[in-house]
């Protein structure tokens, strides 16, 4: 009648090390494909929406400056973002990717989450407008 | 070895009271320690029983409706003072018990007894379901084991022919370790010693996943921070009884130390081994092997005995 | 203050919060001393309200909301509703991706039934078995995560294909991780099956005769560990299957050890499904095109998951957004199982019979609408059937 069958993995962990990874003191290296952060390269959009229009969270926003000219920002909330990755593969001209660096996002206020992709320029041009008009004003959206 | 001390610094200070207090949370921390290293994982660090009764100090005390309230306060007190009493007679430490008097070894197992007595009647007084069958487990399993142990420690008592615990030390000091003569009856006091500190596999009166807590679920703050401490001071006096009688005997706290330890890991490998077993299949197990095993034991030793003094 | 007098029999409440089950859900069992005599369920405290969001957002986005039902059986979810609208569309997806689909399938039945085998020890009081098997585990999520970027909800599915690709460094990276489990899993096997103090908690807990778990519609590893062989992947292959079958396992005891074996042997199944897949991997692309409204149509979609049947109907009307989407989950069948064996047994084994199972109660929480009419008949199976066979005429 065998009883304590786990005896020899009990003994042998007796002189191992645990397995329990150390984080935060001790990080381990994360694989190439996870999907962290959301990044925008603003050269290449064509303001297509297509990212905009199959996000299942609502995160993304595309505001139009300047249709002819190519003018957008793009509005990210990361803490709407289910970091699922349809906007990448929905992209045509590879503008979107999630980086595998920028994962531990945590903070204590919500201010980092609200992240506004695009050129300085373009930005601060914004920027300026929401402070003028008071309040966040009506933007395009489809 | 002996010392000295004034009975009220004993009872209050050492090695009474606040160093058992201090040393059944080092012993505890110990215990989860060698349980997580057998399960391949870090444990908690050192501080962390202090931190829990402090914490645990620290909370409201809720008192549940329907249950007497001057009962449901003074029963926790009971338990530890009952634990910390039974430590007077035991050889704490190395050093030789504060009080002795002859038959000490009977009224060191009752209180010991009265302290799972004390749950089970905590958890009787709720009118929570799961506290009524916590108390249930407990008391059953307080019958069931009780006998072996009693007898596997009746053993080393009657080769020494003697009733005094300290002077069944003395005679496990200077005689072969009556481990070795006695291996059957070692066998049964360890594991009824889990059975009565309730460590698994024989924790079936606070199975986790199935009766939340057992018969403390409805203690809170204080009173289950004195049951807990009550519970490691248990375990402590436990060990030092096991080892005093069979591990040959405490003569200093080197010795203690090592021994206690010792016996501390294989009662956490013991831990880390077997799943729960319910509560009817421990009564079983313990009232038809524990038992008779237990007899058997006690019978070659009084043969030996006997045909000791023959020849 | 007078303590209440306690009745002779009284009821024992399991849940919403206890620590034995992981999500809420509340059971009142009625004991008398150890031995059980009634048990009676409540689900819902889970519902989300997930079908009736689906009909509000697109095809593509619902994707991920139906990925998200279940935290441990999501690719399966969204693989059931992916070759769904691939079959309202009328497109099928290149094999390629069918293959990583079921290699991920497959990668998430070890997972789960790992996970499974943790929790049932660790509710049985053996808590040794549940580190190691779970420390186990994070191999396969390990592998899932270099694989599809995340631990849980992979969504490696799209519409009409897969996202991701396995290349020859992945492939061997997952052959080093199944051997490794490969030679664990056979080592819990023995553990299962041998170690005494285990088996009695398991042995004769339970027991479900062929025809008991025939008449009450059991599913999944509950309903083979009864000796039925019941397994969608080879009932009515669907993904890649038909070119990897698999063997059905089925186990004669119809207990609770029986259940432990059929589990760990689909693991060592599903090792060897996954070899194969890989050493067979079939060339090409990786998605084909979609239309992005679906023509007007209904369809059934059913899938193995590890728990059992998963089962989706899906009707579209011609637009961007769903008409309806009705999922029953294999979860919800096996519940009458557990509460019609439950009588007879002790209050000890209640933990390791809910856990049996393999319950998800995300999973089971959908709304059901009984209509309480005076003419309401009962219908047997074969009035289904006839009722089936003339509707399709």
């Amino acid at each position: 009648m065998p009883i304590g069958v786990m005896l020899s993995d009990i003994l042998a962990s007796l002189f191992k090390k645990p397995v329990t990874e150390k984080y935060p003191y001790v990080r381990e290296l994360v694989p190439e494909r996870l999907r962290g952060e959301l990044f925008w390269d603003p050269t290449k959009c064509t303001g297509c929406q297509l990212c905009v229009k199959d996000c299942p969270a609502d995160a993304l926003e595309l505001i139009v400056l300047d249709k002819v000219n190519k003018r957008f920002v793009l509005r990210y909330n990361a803490d709407k973002c289910i970091y699922c990755g349809q906007c990448v593969m929905n992209c045509r001209f590879k503008c979107l990717n999630m980086s595998n660096e920028q994962w531990e996002l945590a903070s204590t206020s919500r201010e980092p989450f609200l992240v506004n992709y695009g050129r300085d320029e373009d930005v601060q041009f914004l920027l300026d407008r929401a402070a003028k008009a008071g309040s966040e004003g009506p933007c395009e959206k489809p | 070895m002996n010392l000295t001390i004034p009975p009220l610094i004993a009872l209050l200070f050492f090695p009474g009271g606040i160093f058992l207090l201090g040393s059944g949370l080092l012993y505890e921390y110990v215990d989860r320690k060698l349980v997580a290293q057998f399960q391949n994982r870090i444990g908690p660090r050192w501080f962390q029983p202090l931190a829990d009764i402090l914490k645990l100090l620290a909370k409201e005390e809720v008192t549940p409706e329907g249950v007497n309230p001057q009962l449901f306060v003074a029963l926790p007190v009971v338990a530890l003072a009952a634990a910390l009493t039974a430590a007077l007679y035991v050889p704490m430490f190395g050093f030789q018990a504060t009080f002795t008097f002859r038959g000490d070894l009977v009224v060191t197992l009752y209180l010991l007894s009265m302290m799972t007595l004390c749950i089970g009647l905590a958890g009787a007084n709720s009118i929570d379901r799961f506290s009524i069958i916590g108390a249930t487990r407990t008391l059953t399993q307080l019958f069931s084991y009780e006998a072996p142990f009693l007898l596997a420690l009746l053993g080393p008592a009657i080769v020494a022919s003697t009733w005094q615990i300290g002077d069944i030390n003395q005679y496990a000091m200077t005689h072969t370790w009556l481990i070795v003569t006695q291996p059957i009856g070692f066998i049964v006091a360890v594991i009824g010693l889990m059975g009565k500190l309730e460590l698994p596999p024989f924790d079936a009166p606070e199975a986790e996943t199935e009766i939340v807590s057992g018969a403390l679920t409805e203690y809170s703050g204080r009173g289950l921070a004195l049951f807990r401490i009550g519970k490691d001071v248990e375990l402590v006096i436990g060990l030092t009884l096991v080892v005093a009688f069979y591990l040959g005997g405490l003569g200093n706290p080197w010795v203690f130390l090592l021994k206690t330890l010792v016996l501390l890991l294989i009662t956490a490998g013991l831990q880390s081994l077997f799943a729960r077993l319910r509560i009817d299949q421990t009564v079983g197990m313990w009232w038809r092997i524990g038992a008779l095993v237990a007899l058997v034991q006690l019978l070659a030793v009084i043969i030996g005995l006997f045909i000791g003094r023959i020849f | 203050m007078e303590a209440k007098v306690v009745p002779q029999k009284f009821i024992v409440p399991i849940g919403p919060q206890h620590p034995a089950l992981k999500e809420p859900g509340h059971f009142e069992f009625t004991v008398e001393g150890e031995v059980i005599t009634g048990a009676t369920v409540r689900l819902g405290y889970v519902h989300r309200g997930i079908e009736k969001s689906t009909e509000d957002r697109n095809w593509v986005q619902n994707l991920y909301l139906l990925e998200r039902i279940c935290g441990i059986c999501s690719h399966i979810h969204a693989t059931a509703y992916v070759l769904g609208v691939e079959a309202l569309a009328e497109v099928t997806a290149p094999p390629r991706a069918q293959a990583i689909r079921t290699l991920v399938c497959e990668l998430e039945r070890i997972h789960s039934h790992m996970l499974w085998l943790g929790v049932a020890a660790h509710e049985g009081g053996f808590d040794t078995l549940f580190m190691y098997s779970w420390r186990d585990r994070e191999t396969v999520m390990d592998l899932l995560e270099g694989l599809s970027g995340n631990r849980v909800n992979y969504s490696v599915n799209v519409l009409g294909g897969v996202k991701i690709d396995v290349d020859e460094k992945q492939a061997a990276s997952i052959r080093k991780g199944i051997d490794f489990l490969k030679e664990r899993t056979t080592y819990y096997m023995k553990v299962v099956t041998t170690d005494e103090t285990f088996l009695g908690r398991t042995r004769d807990v339970g027991t479900m005769s062929y025809d008991q778990a025939d008449a009450l519609a059991a599913v999944g590893p509950t309903a083979r560990a009864s000796g039925i062989p019941r397994d969608v992947r080879s009932d009515a292959p669907y993904a890649a299957y038909p070119q990897f079958p698999i063997n059905v396992i089925t186990a004669k005891g119809g207990d609770l050890a029986a259940r432990f074996v059929v589990r760990i042997n689909e693991l060592f199944e599903s090792y060897r499904l996954i070899h194969e897949i890989l050493d067979k991997l079939p060339v090409g692309e990786l998605t084909t095109r979609v239309p992005r409204r679906i023509p007007e149509n209904e369809v059934i979609s059913r899938v193995e998951a590890p728990r059992g049947e998963l089962f989706y109907y899906l009707k579209s009307n011609g637009s961007e957004k769903p008409e309806r989407i009705k999922v029953r989950t294999p979860s919800i069948c096996n519940w009458a199982t557990v509460m019609n064996f439950a009588v007879g047994l002790k209050l000890a084994d209640m933990p390791m019979i809910l856990a049996g199972i393999d319950p998800c109660f995300s999973c089971s929480d959908r709304t059901v609408v009984i209509n309480r009419t005076n003419q309401s008949q009962v219908w047997s199976w074969e009035d289904l059937r006839q009722y089936g066979i003339k509707y399709y005429r």
